[in-house]
């Protein structure tokens, strides 16, 4: 009788608690996008509806983690955590919060430092930004944030995986690829999971602006390092209209919402706590929201124009808008001849829209999502 | 089989505990943020916080339908087992409205309390007062540490002190501790350790902590007339507080002030005299609510430091000290005697060292601690947990031949496996028969089933019930 | 009506069901509620700790275990 053998009794633990996890928050912060937006979703209230998110994170378990990096139209910040510790680098604020205040009786300690930090840090963002800065730009820098928040995950990764008292080897294999679904700690030889099972990150971007070509490359390299990552990356899309992002989520397998009329806005923190909420773990139990269409057209390498069809060189897969003027690839240089093909202008042969759209994903969501329609003969 | 229901967590036992409440007692408590807040954080399965979350925000109640759409086919056993808690934690209900579709609603006092946690609102001021010692005498985290260690241990002391020579006459504990751990039927009127002694033993020191608070819990109120739920306040407090701050007793009722001084007894805080009205929360108390494993860890705490905010959820390894070969030799790098005689339990010491003692798992030695109630588990996962950092870089932490071995010891002689649980027969209908059944598969509780003799067997009935209700119901 | 009865599963070899059944035939049917099929039984809870102590010494008596010794 094989139910009697000591190899498949296993500790049946009612218990077993999930990983913890890492929350990495990526607020787009530009100024002209919110502006628009003031009307039905000011900024405060959104960052009010964000802490509540945060906090509600946070109170999953004890162990988990929260970063909040601010995606600005000049450059990305942190946040929180605070890069230094905000004794040393306090200046005199103007609303004067430096002054270190006692741990309030009604709030939760740590989510009171999380709000303080974060409300100093966010103003500190807004009144660094020059009349000549909003007037450079009016897009906001999502490609630094993401490598900024994928650069934290992996170090936040390397420190909790299990043997970091070896001291962290950061050598070129790169961080540790640890999936949180498959590699889950053996119940059988009974291991504290606290101290062995390994961090589950995700990263969500909530998103204001549109127009994001400029930074294609980056913010496509940005997706496939957090695609390798394992990273999933959640968008909360608030206004405008960004190809990419859609993308990101697709590929990573993160979540896709975009609440476009200004009262599914208000509804700002019923989004977030049923959408996002739901960590790794708790998304294999639930039938998350699924994104619908996805819309794979890339950015031209050439004047970032966001391109149906355009021209593939076939050594670099760089993608054109319009034909090269020296026949020659602007990635790579490689001389190509266009032959007949450029006379004429590219033809899409007229088929049904949905089948066309699913054939791109097909070849997009296996490798690279750079679309555009070759020439036809 | 006992190993099953003693996992090395606190959960199960102060769930339990929570569930014994009736529901007017159990409204009272989730008044308290603090108390929500660590009822949720500790005690709910993972998708039942989940849902806790998705409806903490939404106007209407949560449509049944809507739920299950929500919830993947394939997760029905996790689904009902989370309803299960919520329900029987009275966090969450059946909306009361007669006519429409089944919905779900959550408690009003719980929901609100989250909600202010959550946003830090309201006049409540049950995260603990804060308040600054007169003078400069600030307590530091060491002190702390070492009050917590120190009388801890001399409570472990005490328990193992009848078994070993050469423990007693160090062990300092008051008379009301003893005689609380003889409630709790740790020891034995002579003060001998008894098989629920080991079994405390062997625990997570936090899994320890709850233990001893549940025998305080359960007995305090006719003892002393307490509340117990002012007293499970307290501790939910207690485990949001923050390390190194001191607390005012100032607004703690009567029954939290006589607390104090039994909680200073254990450990779970600190009082730097009888006169001023402060406390200090120790480790072990702000890491009742939490997963981290209390006094290991010293490096657990999340501060807001970018570096260590970062290190936060991993403990230091390096308070390991046992490494276990596959030829079943033991070596335990410890001074401690308290450690020592634990081992002893189930090992066959051999040398003992200045700064380490040399052992073997033998069959004698693992089957002799069974006798004494000790599981297999228990063994095991002691040792996993007091792991040396060397053995911690391989996985799995201990030789699987060890383990298995040490399991096979124990079923040694045991023929035959037993379950405890509930024969359903007398099915009325083979419809009836074949959904119930059908269901108890699903949510995993069947152990045996005939469909010819029409009956099956389970090892808990809750669902069942509820499910049979529910059927009848929708026939109705 | 459906039923619920309180008890415990015993599952275990058919030779040892049958040394189950004599245990419990010779103490009067004191231990076995119902004799389910031929590796399961149903017994009663306040029983199952006498039962196994009994198991153990009818095999103690009747299977000669190979002790190890406890040498290095």
């Amino acid at each position: 009788m094989n139910a009697i053998d000591g190899t498949d009794r296993h500790v049946r633990d009612s218990d077993n608690s999930p990983p913890p996890s890492l929350l990495t928050v990526i607020l787009d912060t530009n100024p002209h996008a919110w502006a628009l937006l003031s009307d039905t979703l000011p900024l405060s209230k959104a960052v009010a509806n964000l802490l509540v998110f945060i906090n509600a994170h946070l109170s999953f378990n004890h162990a988990n983690q929260v970063a909040v990096i601010a995606s600005h139209i000049q450059r990305a910040q942190w946040l929180y955590p605070t890069p230094h510790p905000p004794r040393s680098s306090s200046s005199p604020e103007e609303n004067g919060t430096s002054t270190p205040t006692p741990p309030s009786a009604t709030k939760y300690h740590r989510f009171a430092i999380i709000e303080r930090e974060l409300q100093d840090n966010l103003s500190r963002v807004i009144s660094q930004t020059t009349a000549a800065d909003l007037t450079s730009s009016t897009t906001t820098q999502i490609a630094g944030a993401l490598s900024i928040a994928l650069s934290h995950i992996s170090r936040a990764t390397q420190l909790s995986s299990p043997n970091d008292s070896s001291g962290i080897s950061l050598d070129s294999t790169g961080p540790t690829l640890s999936n949180p679904t498959d590699t889950p700690t053996d119940p059988a030889d009974g291991t504290p999971r606290a101290r062995r099972s390994p961090l589950t990150s995700r990263i969500l971007i909530v998103s204001v602006s549109g127009d994001l070509a400029a930074q294609y490359i980056p913010v496509m390299n940005s997706i496939f390092a957090a695609q390798r990552q394992r990273v999933p990356l959640d968008v909360l899309k608030l206004a405008g209209d960004t190809v990419f992002l859609q993308q990101a989520a697709d590929a990573t397998g993160g979540v896709y919402i975009a609440p476009s009329s200004p009262s599914a806005r208000a509804g700002l923190l019923q989004y977030l706590m049923m959408g996002f909420l739901p960590d790794a773990r708790a998304r294999a139990a639930l039938v998350m929201p699924g994104g619908g269409e996805v819309d794979f057209r890339a950015a031209c390498f050439c004047h970032r124009r966001v391109v149906d069809v355009g021209f593939v060189c076939s050594v670099c897969l760089s993608i054109f808008c319009e034909p090269l003027e020296e026949g020659e690839c602007l990635t790579c240089g490689t001389r190509l001849s266009l032959g007949a093909a450029v006379a004429a202008k590219p033809v899409v042969v007229p088929r049904p829209k949905k089948k066309k759209k699913r054939k791109v994903g097909d070849i997009t969501g296996t490798s690279t999502p750079m679309s555009a329609g070759t020439p036809g003969p | 089989m006992n190993a099953s229901s003693d996992t090395m967590t606190a959960n199960p036992q102060a769930l339990e505990v929570l569930q014994g409440f009736p529901g007017t007692k159990l409204e009272q408590l989730y008044r308290q943020p603090s108390t929500a807040l660590a009822v949720f954080r500790r005690m709910l399965p993972h998708l039942a916080k989940t849902i806790v979350m998705a409806m903490l925000y939404m106007p209407n109640p949560f449509l049944a339908s809507d739920l299950d759409a929500w919830i993947r086919p394939d997760a029905v056993a996790e689904k009902e087992q989370a309803l299960l808690v919520l329900t029987s934690l009275h966090i969450m209900s059946t909306s009361l409205q007669a006519q429409g579709p089944r919905a779900y609603i959550l408690g009003k006092a719980f929901a609100k309390s989250l909600r202010q946690a959550l946003t830090g609102s309201g006049e409540h001021k049950s995260f603990g007062v804060p308040c600054r010692p007169p003078g400069n005498d600030v307590v530091d985290v060491k002190t702390l540490d070492d009050h917590a260690r120190r009388q801890w241990e001399d409570i472990l002391y005490y328990m193992v002190g009848s078994t070993t020579v050469g423990v007693e006459g160090q062990s300092h504990i008051s008379d009301a501790t003893k005689s609380l751990l003889e409630l709790g039927n740790f020891v034995d009127k002579r003060g001998r350790i008894t098989q629920t002694g080991f079994t405390f033993l062997l625990q997570e020191v936090n899994a320890q902590v709850w233990s001893l608070l549940i025998v305080y819990l359960n007995r305090a109120p006719e003892l002393l007339k307490m509340d117990s739920v002012d007293i499970l306040s307290f501790i939910f407090m207690l485990g949001s507080l923050e390390l190194g701050q001191g607390y005012s007793t100032a607004n703690l009722s009567s029954t939290q002030k006589q607390m104090l001084d039994d909680l200073g007894d254990f450990g779970i805080i600190y009082r730097p005299s009888l006169k001023t009205p402060i406390f200090y929360p120790t480790r072990l108390a702000t890491t009742l609510t939490s997963d981290a494993s209390a006094l290991h860890s010293s490096a657990a705490a999340p501060t807001p430091t970018f570096d260590t905010g970062l290190a936060g959820g991993s403990g230091a390894a390096s308070k390991g000290y046992i490494i276990v070969e596959t030829n079943y030799r033991l070596y335990a790098y410890t001074e401690s005697m308290l450690q020592i005689s634990v081992l002893a339990l189930f090992t066959r010491l051999t040398m003992l060292f200045p700064n380490m003692v040399t052992g073997r798992l033998t069959k004698t030695s693992v089957q002799r601690a069974i006798a004494q109630g000790i599981t297999a588990d228990q063994i095991i996962s002691y040792l996993a947990a007091h792991a040396h950092p060397q053995m911690l870089k391989s996985t799995p932490v201990l030789p699987p031949t060890v383990v298995d071995q040490i399991r096979l010891w124990q079923i040694e002689g045991d023929r035959m496996t037993t379950t405890s649980g509930y024969m359903m027969i007398e099915f009325a209908t083979e419809a009836e028969y074949r959904d119930t059944v059908e269901y108890a598969e699903t949510v995993g509780l069947l152990v045996w089933k005939s469909d010819a003799k029409r009956c099956f067997f389970v090892n808990r009935i809750e669902q069942i019930r509820s499910f049979m209700s529910n059927r009848r119901a929708a026939r109705a | 009506m459906v039923k619920a009865l309180k008890g415990v599963l015993v599952q275990c070899d058919p030779s040892i069901k049958a040394i189950l059944l004599k245990i419990d035939a010779d103490s009067g049917n004191e231990y076995i509620i119902e004799d389910l099929d031929e590796e399961t039984l149903f017994v009663k809870e306040s029983k199952v700790a006498s039962l196994k102590e009994k198991l153990k010494v009818t095999l103690r008596e009747t299977v000669r275990e190979n002790t190890d010794s406890d040498s290095e």
